[in-house]
């Protein structure tokens, strides 16, 4: 004590003017009691050491430039207790290897964590600029290279590790926490650690135990099964990760599991008899399905799978569908089941493919592709949309009828002839607007604006123009009831739809003989008609019409009939007479033969219908038959609606009639495609238009390319292109 | 006895201080105080209950005041040095440091002292590091000085005439890199990385053509977040350009080659433009008769704005740019003739003319025996230029002048820096450097 404070008088006299001369021994001393408290610390013999007095010795060696001999004795003080734990550790038996590991761990840890405390001076001071490792990561590096590298404990280490996790796996408990705390600690030695000697083999390990495991299970489980046993194995690894592996472990272990369990099986667990994913489709199996895609989901090109499945199982169904010769017959049903497969698969990737983009498009585009297989197709959809509305909706609240044209608008999407759809759809819809019977307005023009967005204004005006006439037809009505309802007396009423040429899919057609009754009111009508309208030409088209007449029965039945102009014209005459011809009633009537002799079946031959009995009494109507007055017709109904025209599909004929219609419109429209296309571009190789004239065009069909090269020809015939000079392949537009 | 349960009670060198818990763990895990009270030590107070520490009890007062209040007061009799020595025992200084002066603004300057050196020579730069310390580099000597303004071993580059020093930054405290003049025939000169507290050299940065690695000249420096480091280069062969390498590894990652007619290997200024990704190279008068002022895009190896005063009337000698700076936030370069006339020009349109304000001192004629010519500086908003033997500073939009700071001694000022909340300045008669730092914020 006296001898210190000499020493700090001395010290302070000479206050930094020369280099103090400490006592050469200090060092040694000092070090030799840092080295004991290191000793005691690791002997967990601590309480007895001053703190104060530690730090003050480690402090003043470094102060007085002994850091370097403080740094080396630490390394080698630290070392020697290293390898005396490191024999305790190699020397404990079996399953006491780990629990031995993680407790002198433990100890060092806390060792280490006091050294750092009294060593913290040479930490700030010493090391930075000595290039020296900090006290904590030098205790981390030699704990590795003295225990954790040590051959006896290396390789134990590993296999306990993997050998625990393996005991995991087939079902038994094992402990948590130490595994967390030994796993932590290789994760705190470094990355590269922890990679090497435990990540590395342990993925290899879980690599060859799924691949036996995967193997098993494939032989004898179906598809389903499989599966959930996959997604189970993989949830139990990313638990494993959360317990006690580093988090960075997680995409590479599932990764395995992944190749193993489901990349490597991806197309047997797919084709799988009975159980795979077209037999999960069928049954719609949303849980299996869902399961797939999320499993699928995880391994490269496993979607696609799915989705190449699932697009080519839609494609032949869908075929079979279209072709189906039963299915022909009933256009409604026909549709129906296209939408029931839509719904279906919509339901699908709704519910179990996450509503995923790509399996949308791939459903959208097997649609396409068979709905376009069968040439029936536009004439179809539309004699649907004729069905539902005529019938289909009554009763139906609107947000269902919304429900129904939009179904139908995705169907008429997929049509590559949307100019075929329109034709039907205008034919359907003057049949429907002019029958004048129970058309739900607001669907049809709910339908329309629809087309209308999805095809442009073009495509609907004449739709548009169709209804524009229904309501101007009604003012004329109107008006010419006002003007002349005075002198009109208790005759026939009169209702006249004047309909646009060109709007309307009329053909001019010869007029037929109008009762003597009605032919004064016609008359009447044009001449109030063009009086208000210079310039215009009325026609009638008696083939379209419909009338209500009362009619009295023998029986003393009185009833109201609902006809065509047509059969109206015929039973008009039968006022006047009890039985004719049918050659006189030709005569008299002028109907074209055809329609005469519909009109007159559908009056004589249909039973609860028949108003008109026939001689002979066949089937079909003959050139010599004889009609009459049927007085004995009864029916429970006042009202009885005979024979109106519905639309129905297309005969042979009629089927090749709207087909050649079809085409002569396209003409045109080839033509001024082409006639832009080269007006804008000048010079254009073959094949350019033939692609660009295409793609203008496939918003209303599917242009042929042998068409187009009609068109260009014909074209060229009228001096609108010519072939370039040197190359024949080379169109030139010529203004 | 203890009433309050996290009551602690200090016997330091015979006086006795308590204190709590709460107060001590203010101080850090990286503290004495916090190694101390681990739970590992599990530590017993002597039977007085109290915890002898042998220390020096004055200085423990004031970083006890310290840690209670978070201000620094040092009474008189208190040398600071013994205050920093007693702050690093306890792991204290960051601390002392950060409440010993306050945040930098260029209005509330004081000067906390003025450092005399010992080079004979002129200085060449003075560079403030990040911390708070700065070096000031003479001849072919840098003098470091750390945050307390203590000297550190001088780094001599051996006859090699410094150009220029930079720090390199947060990430690397005590990394400094200087540029030297090449020494023909030696292959040395260049640029280097060196240990500002050793002193000792970590890797040189070389510059390398068509594979050949050439000695060449480091003129200025720059660095920018990315980690690279700019240097203007002059080579042998007619090599010059702006060099670039990445700090961390020092290899060469690119070279902006001079375009004919153009200087860039000569340039007395870098700076990089965080917004728009370009380096702002400027040569002035009188290192070369004319002015040139570039930006270049390394990205796109191309200049996209430049400037020189090559093709203006020859009687403007008054206007002669001496410094340039380029103000971002404005879209604007600032530049500054040798009467500390400022004028801007416009980053947007290109080559434009030099709007000078006629803010012009009348000073011509009355140059002091040895003129320094005006340099700049911008931080944080505020512009700074050195002039003779003042600086002054300007704010807000129309760059108004708002506060000059000058001392009585020393002479010119021909470099002055600005980081770690303070700012230096370096006399060229006398070998003296000021520093400048804001008091610490008011106590209401």
């Amino acid at each position: 004590m006296n001898n210190s404070n000499q020493k700090k008088r001395n010290f302070q006299i000479e206050a930094f003017k020369h280099k103090v001369v400490v006592d050469p021994k200090y060092a040694d001393k000092t070090w030799r009691l840092l080295e004991h408290a290191i000793d005691e610390i690791y002997n967990q013999n601590a309480s007895g050491l001053s703190f104060e007095e530690l730090y003050r010795c480690a402090y003043n060696m470094v102060l007085h430039k002994y850091g370097e001999k403080l740094y080396t004795g630490l390394v080698s003080t630290m070392t020697s207790h290293l390898v005396t734990m490191s024999r305790c550790i190699e020397n404990a038996h079996g399953e006491t290897f780990l629990d031995e590991l993680n407790n002198k761990w433990t100890d060092h840890n806390k060792a280490l964590q006091m050294i750092r405390d009294i060593l913290m001076y040479m930490d700030r001071s010493y090391v930075p600029g000595s290039h020296k490792t900090p006290v904590h990561a030098l205790g981390l590096n030699l704990w590795r290279d003295n225990v954790i590298h040590l051959t006896g404990i290396q390789t134990r280490l590993q296999n306990s590790l993997l050998q625990l996790i393996h005991k995991e796996r087939t079902g038994h408990v094992i402990n948590h926490g130490m595994m967390r705390n030994i796993i932590k600690m290789l994760s705190d030695l470094g990355p590269s650690v922890y990679q090497v000697d435990f990540e590395r083999p342990f993925l290899e390990a879980s690599g060859d135990f799924y691949r036996i495991e995967s193997r098993e299970f494939i032989e004898i489980c179906d598809c389903g099964d499989y599966l959930q046993k996959a997604e189970r194995r993989l949830n139990e690894e990313i638990d494993r990760v959360e317990r006690y592996l580093s988090p960075r472990s997680e995409v590479k272990i599932t990764n395995v599991v992944e190749k193993e369990m489901i990349a490597n099986h991806m197309t047997r667990l797919v084709h799988m008899e009975d159980s795979g994913l077209v037999n999960m489709i069928v049954d719609d199996k949303y849980e299996d399905l869902k399961r797939m895609y999320k499993l699928f989901q995880r391994v490269p090109n496993g979607l696609s799978t799915i989705r190449e499945v699932m697009t080519s199982h839609s494609r032949e169904t869908g075929m079979q569908l279209v072709t189906d010769p039963e299915k022909l017959k009933d256009p409604v049903d026909f549709v129906q089941c296209l939408l029931n497969k839509k719904d279906k698969y919509d339901k699908i990737i709704s519910s179990a493919f996450n509503n995923d983009k790509s399996f949308v498009n791939a459903l959208n585009s097997s649609f396409e592709f068979f709905i376009n297989r069968s040439a029936r197709s536009p004439e179809f959809i539309s004699l649907f949309v004729d069905d539902k509305l005529r019938k289909g909706l009554k009763g139906v609240g609107e947000e269902d009828v919304e429900v129904v044209l939009d179904k139908v608008m995705m169907m008429f999407r997929y049509l590559h002839e949307k100019d075929v759809f329109e034709k039907y759809y205008k034919q359907h819809l003057a049949k429907r607007l002019l029958s004048g019977k129970d058309v739900s307005d607001d669907a049809e023009r709910s339908l329309v604006l629809k087309l209308k967005t999805e095809c442009g204004y073009q495509f609907t005006s004449k739709l548009e123009g169709m209804f524009t006439d229904m309501k101007t037809s009604q003012d004329t009505n109107d008006g010419f009831y006002a003007n002349h309802g005075a002198d009109l007396g208790d005759g026939p009423s009169l209702a006249v739809q004047v309909l646009t040429t060109g709007s309307w899919p009329t053909q001019p057609i010869a007029t037929c003989n109008l009762p003597t009754e009605l032919t004064s009111l016609c008359d009447k009508f044009r001449s109030y008609y063009l009086g208000t309208h210079s310039g215009r030409r009325l026609s009638w088209q008696t083939n379209m019409g419909t009338a209500d007449i009362k009619a009295n029965f023998g029986t003393g039945q009185k009833h109201e009939l609902t006809v065509s102009t047509y059969q109206m014209c015929v039973l008009m005459l039968f006022n006047n007479n009890d039985q004719l011809t049918y050659k006189e009633l030709e005569q008299a009537t002028e109907i074209p033969t055809l329609d005469l002799k519909r009109c007159l079946q559908s009056m004589a031959c249909v039973k609860g219908k028949n108003v008109l009995k026939k001689e002979p009494m066949s089937k079909d109507v003959g050139e010599d038959d004889v009609f009459s007055v049927n007085e004995k017709f009864t029916s429970k109904f006042y009202k009885v609606r005979i024979g109106t025209v519905v639309a129905q599909k297309e005969t042979e004929p009629e089927k090749h009639e709207t087909r050649q219609r079809v085409e002569e419109d396209r003409k045109p429209q080839i033509e001024a495609a082409i006639v832009r296309i080269m007006k804008a571009r000048r010079v254009l190789d073959h094949n350019n238009v033939i692609a660009e004239v295409i793609k203008q065009l496939q918003s209303r069909f599917l242009a042929n390319p042998s068409e187009i090269k009609k068109r260009i020809e014909s074209l060229i015939e009228r001096d609108f292109l010519e072939r370039d000079g040197s190359d024949r392949k080379l169109y030139q537009y010529l203004a | 006895m203890a009433i309050q349960k996290d009551r602690v009670r200090f016997n330091v060198g015979g006086k006795i201080f308590e204190t709590t818990a709460t107060t001590l763990a203010i101080a850090g895990r990286d503290s004495y105080f916090a190694a101390m009270f681990d739970d590992n030590w599990d530590l017993q107070p002597n039977p007085a209950g109290e915890y002898f520490i042998d220390r020096n009890p004055d200085c423990f007062a004031i970083l006890l005041d310290l840690l209670r209040t978070g201000e620094l007061y040092v009474p008189p009799n208190v040398p600071e040095r013994l205050l920093y020595r007693e702050a690093l025992f306890y792991g204290l200084a960051d601390h002392v440091r950060s409440a010993k002066w306050g945040r930098f603004d260029g209005n509330r300057l004081h000067l906390l002292k003025s450092i005399t050196g010992r080079a004979p020579g002129d200085g060449t730069a003075i560079r403030a590091s990040s911390e708070g310390g700065c070096c000031v580099a003479h001849g072919s000597m840098v003098h470091i000085y750390d945050w307390m303004l203590e000297e550190h071993p001088p780094i001599n580059l051996d006859y090699q005439r410094v150009n220029d020093a930079g720090w390199v930054g947060p990430v690397d405290p005590n990394g400094l890199v200087i540029s030297t003049c090449e020494r023909l025939g030696r292959g040395q000169g260049g640029m280097g990385l060196f240990n500002s507290t050793t002193g000792e050299l970590r890797y040189k940065f070389s510059v390398t053509h068509e594979n050949v690695v050439k000695s060449y000249t480091a003129g200025a420096l720059c660095f920018n977040d990315g980690y690279n480091l700019f240097s203007s280069c002059k080579g042998r062969s007619n090599e010059y350009g702006i060099g670039v390498w990445d700090q961390n590894t020092g290899q060469q990652v690119d070279f902006f080659y001079e375009p004919p007619g153009w200087s860039l290997g000569d340039a007395d200024k870098l700076q990089w433009l965080n917004g728009s990704n370009c380096l702002l190279v400027a040569t002035l008068f009188p290192r070369k008769d004319n002015c040139y002022i570039s930006l270049l895009d390394f990205r796109s190896k191309s200049m996209v704005w430049s400037w020189s005063d090559m093709w203006s009337p020859a009687n403007s000698d008054d206007r002669r740019v001496r410094d340039a700076i380029a103000m971002e936030e404005n879209g604007s370069i600032c530049v500054v003739n040798e009467f500390e006339d400022l004028g801007f020009m416009d980053l947007r349109r290109d080559s434009g003319s030099v709007r000078w304000s006629s803010r012009s001192r009348i000073m011509k004629g009355k140059m002091p025996d040895e003129p320094c010519y005006p340099k700049l500086a911008l931080h944080e908003g505020q512009l700074f230029s050195s002039m003779n033997d003042c600086i002054s500073v300007f704010c807000g939009s129309d760059w108004v002048l708002t506060s000059r700071l000058k001392r009585s001694f020393g002479g010119s000022i021909c470099d002055f820096s600005i980081g770690g909340d303070r700012l230096f300045a370096l006399h060229s008669e006398e070998n003296v450097f000021d520093v400048w730092e804001t008091p610490p914020p008011s106590i209401v």
